[in-house]
C-alpha cells in the first residue's frame, strides 16, 4: 500500500493552521470538481483533495495521520501501518459528514478504518443493508465518448462505470460494472441514454437505479458538427469555381454528388437537405467551398493565366483593405 | 449467450414518454421536493411544460441530470442556490465556448491545409 500525503495532496505544509488547510481545500475542490474540471484526471485529484480534507481538517485524525507520517512511511513510499494500530477517531462514528466516504483510498480505510461502511450513516443505512428499510438503488450517472461515424451510424460500446454495492457483510462497496451496450444511429452531443436496472441494485427488495449516459463526440479530422448539422470545408479548383462544376463531396454517410454553382467563390456554403444527422428532425450536411490552387504550374497554363491578368486587370482582390 | 456478452438495448432521452414526475426525480436526487422546486424557481432546470401546478411537473433526463450535477456541486462546494445557479450556467457558457474554440480551431486547421 501506498502512503498518502495529505499535506502534499492539499499543498500545504505540516504545520499549516486549520485555517489554511480549510483554504485550501476550498480552492482545490472547487478548481478539480469534476463537474467544473476538464482536466483529464479531474475527478482522481478531486477525491484525493477531499480525502487530505476529511483527515486534515479533524485535530484528531490528524495528530494520529501525523504521527503515522512520522514512523509508518516507508523510504520507498510505500507504507504498512504499526502492528496493532486502531484509529481511535475512527469516521463512521465521528459524526456527520458530507464527504463520499466510499471514495476514499485503502490507505485511508487501512487508517481510519469502518469508513466506507459508516459514512453512509447519512443516508440512512448504517447498520447494514439487511436491516435497512427497502431503498431504490442509486441512479448512475456516466459519459460516453463516440467517434462521429459511430454516433452516425449507431454502434455497440463497452460502458465501465461505478456501482455502490452491499459486499456479503452488508458493507456497500464500490464495484468496476462493465456493459455491452447498443447505441442507436443519430446520437448528438449531450444527449441522455438510459439503461433501465443497470444503476446500483436496490436495497430490502427495492428497485435498482438506471444508469444515464451522456453522449460527447469526439473531434472528427474533417466533419464539423454544429447541432444536427455537419460542416465539411470542400476544396475546388479556381476553374470549378469560376465555371461551376459536379464535384464528388464526402458526407459522414458516403461520398455525393454537389453541384458547385458557376461564378462560386471562397467560404460560399451550399446546403445537402437531410444529409446531417439522422433522427427525426434529421441534419443537413453544410459543404463550405474554398478555392485552392495547385503548387505548380506549367508554362502553357502561366501563359493562360497571363492572358486572365490581362483580361481581368479591373478586379482587385485588395479593395476591401483600400489599397 | 452469457450474461456478459449480451447487448443491451437504451432508451433514447427525446424519445416519448421518457420523463420523470417532481416525485420520481426527488427519490432518485434523494432530495426534498422544495429544492427542485427552487432550483426551477430560479431557472436552473425546467420541467417540459411550463404548468404552474409542481404536481403536473415532468422532467426529461437533461432535466434529471443537471439536478443531481447541482447536488453534486452544492454537497461538494456548499453552494447556496445563486451561487448554484451562477455557476450552472458559467460551466454551460464554458463548456459551449470549450466546444466552439474547438470546432473555430479545427475549421481553421482545415482552411490552411493542415
Amino acid at each position: 500500500m501506498d502512503f498518502k500525503d495529505y499535506y502534499a495532496a492539499l499543498g500545504v505544509s505540516e504545520s499549516a493552521s486549520p485555517e489554511d488547510i480549510k483554504k485550501a481545500y476550498r480552492k482545490l475542490a472547487r478548481k478539480y470538481h469534476p463537474d467544473v474540471s476538464k482536466e483529464e484526471n479531474a475527478s482522481d485529484k478531486f477525491k484525493e483533495v477531499g480525502e487530505a480534507y476529511e483527515v486534515l481538517k479533524d485535530p484528531e485524525k490528524r495528530a494520529e495521520y501525523d504521527q503515522l507520517r512520522k514512523y509508518g512511511a516507508r523510504a520507498d513510499g510505500s507504507f504498512q501501518p504499526p502492528p496493532g494500530w486502531q484509529s481511535s477517531s475512527g469516521f463512521g462514528g465521528g459524526g456527520y459528514t458530507e464527504a463520499d466516504a466510499r471514495q476514499f483510498s485503502d490507505f485511508f480505510e487501512e487508517i481510519f478504518g469502518g469508513g466506507r461502511a459508516g459514512g453512509f450513516s447519512g443516508a440512512g443505512y448504517s447498520g447494514g443493508f439487511r436491516q435497512a428499510r427497502s431503498m431504490r438503488g442509486e441512479d448512475v450517472h456516466a459519459r460516453l465518448a463516440l467517434f462521429l461515424e459511430e454516433a452516425f451510424n449507431g454502434c455497440e460500446k463497452q460502458v465501465s462505470f461505478t456501482v455502490h454495492e452491499p459486499d456479503d457483510h452488508g458493507r456497500l462497496i464500490a464495484r468496476r460494472k462493465t456493459l455491452n451496450v447498443k447505441i442507436p444511429a443519430g446520437m448528438r452531443e449531450g444527449q441522455h441514454i438510459r439503461l433501465k436496472g443497470q444503476g446500483a441494485p436496490g436495497l430490502g427488495g427495492g428497485a435498482n437505479g438506471d444508469l444515464f449516459i451522456e453522449v460527447e463526440l469526439a473531434p472528427h479530422p474533417h466533419f464539423v458538427v454544429e447541432g444536427a448539422d455537419i460542416l465539411v470545408t470542400l476544396p475546388v479548383s479556381p476553374w470549378e469555381a469560376a465555371l461551376g462544376a459536379t464535384v464528388t463531396a464526402p458526407t459522414v454517410g458516403g461520398k455525393v454528388k454537389v453541384k458547385v454553382p458557376k461564378g462560386s467563390t471562397s467560404g460560399r456554403k451550399l446546403r445537402l437537405k437531410g444529409k446531417g444527422f439522422p433522427g427525426k428532425h434529421p441534419g443537413d450536411q453544410i459543404v463550405v467551398l474554398q478555392v485552392v490552387m495547385p503548387e505548380k504550374h506549367t508554362q502553357e497554363a502561366e501563359a493562360l493565366y497571363e492572358k486572365l491578368a490581362e483580361l481581368e486587370k479591373n478586379f482587385n482582390p485588395r479593395s476591401k483593405l483600400h489599397v | 449467450m452469457t450474461r456478459k456478452d449480451q447487448i443491451l438495448t437504451v432508451e433514447v432521452a427525446d424519445d416519448n414518454g421518457n420523463t420523470f414526475t417532481l416525485r420520481e426525480v426527488c427519490e432518485r436526487g434523494d432530495c426534498h421536493a422544495e429544492f427542485v422546486i427552487k432550483l426551477v424557481n430560479y431557472g436552473i432546470i425546467s420541467p417540459v411544460e411550463d404548468i404552474t401546478e409542481a404536481r403536473e411537473w415532468q422532467f426529461d433526463m437533461e432535466a434529471l441530470a443537471r439536478l443531481q450535477k447541482a447536488l453534486r456541486l452544492q454537497r461538494d462546494l456548499k453552494l447556496n442556490l445563486p451561487g448554484l445557479a451562477v455557476s450552472l450556467d458559467l460551466i454551460d457558457e464554458v463548456n459551449d465556448m470549450r466546444r466552439e474554440v474547438a470546432r473555430l480551431n479545427q475549421q481553421i486547421r482545415q482552411l490552411l491545409g493542415d
